[in-house]
């Protein structure tokens, strides 16, 4: 995938450079990258400076939703998608805070105290470890 | 890892004040557990408890016993148990227990006999293993 570096950047001419960063960005537009059916928006991937807000990536959530059918003993075909809140799942309190600290030891991460009020559900989840794991 | 043992560093363990509300309490609950989840990759490094359990069991023992004085509604019955539960962590984490003590008190637990792990006892007879357990089976 094509990647633009800040790097590039320091050419001869400056116009020439923001050209080219344009075709580039049409060029990544004309890419057709795997969908993961989640969203039909194509959401796209800038590089770290240019950042844009992007859904987690499904291994992620794949990951979060095994790590919470272990800890409240759910069978393995439980329907546990990205938008199961963790109350409606049979979680009180205390099995949060330990679904939370499962996560921190498998992806090796430290979630702040006010992050971690503010889950709620799967998907919550999954974008704060990818935020905490880009860091 | 590095990051999680440094959060969770109990060097100095003093007595709080006492908690103002219920809800104040139950914040105080849950930040006792995560130091003791946090620190419990440094307790199986000190007591070399790797092939005897793993961090999830280890993490259900902590919330079992947290679970076990959920129905108290008084906080400073709750502040009491904190300052109990502060106290034993600091000990487990200072090395000052054994590790039968931690294999008696959080892994075998209320269960009874801890299920092997390692491959020495998978061979043996049922009737040998009741046999170890009672005189009556």
């Amino acid at each position: 995938m094509a990647s633009i570096t800040r790097a590039s950047v320091s050419m001869p001419s400056l116009s020439t450079s923001v050209n080219q960063s344009q075709r580039r960005i049409s060029g990544l537009n004309s890419v057709s990258f795997p969908v993961s059916g989640r969203s039909m928006i194509p959401s796209l991937r800038l590089q770290r400076g240019l950042q844009v807000c992007c859904a987690a990536k499904q291994e992620t959530v794949d990951k979060v939703v095994a790590i919470v059918k272990k800890q409240l003993a759910l069978p393995a075909d439980a329907a546990v998608t990205g938008e199961s809140k963790f109350a409606a799942l049979g979680a009180d309190s205390l099995d949060t805070v330990e679904i939370v600290m499962g996560l921190e030891e498998e992806f090796d991460i430290t979630v702040e105290e006010e992050s971690a009020q503010s889950i709620t559900t799967v998907q919550e989840a999954a974008d704060m470890i990818e935020k905490l794991v880009e860091k | 890892m590095g990051e999680r043992a440094a959060a969770a560093s109990l060097k100095f363990v003093t007595v709080q004040a006492n908690s103002a509300s219920l809800a104040e309490a139950r914040a105080r609950v849950f930040e006792f557990f995560k130091t003791t989840c946090r620190s419990i990759p440094t307790v199986m490094e000190i007591y070399n408890l790797q092939d005897v359990v793993n961090e999830s069991q280890l993490r259900s023992a902590v919330s079992s016993e947290i679970r076990r004085h959920a129905h108290i509604t008084n906080p400073k019955v709750i502040d009491m148990l904190l300052q109990k539960g502060t106290e034993e962590l600091h000990n487990i984490v200072q090395h000052s227990k054994q590790r039968h003590h931690i294999i008696g008190q959080y892994v075998v637990g209320q269960r009874g006999l801890v299920h092997d792990l390692g491959t020495k006892d998978e061979g043996t007879s049922d009737f040998l293993k009741n046999f170890y357990k009672s005189n009556y089976f």
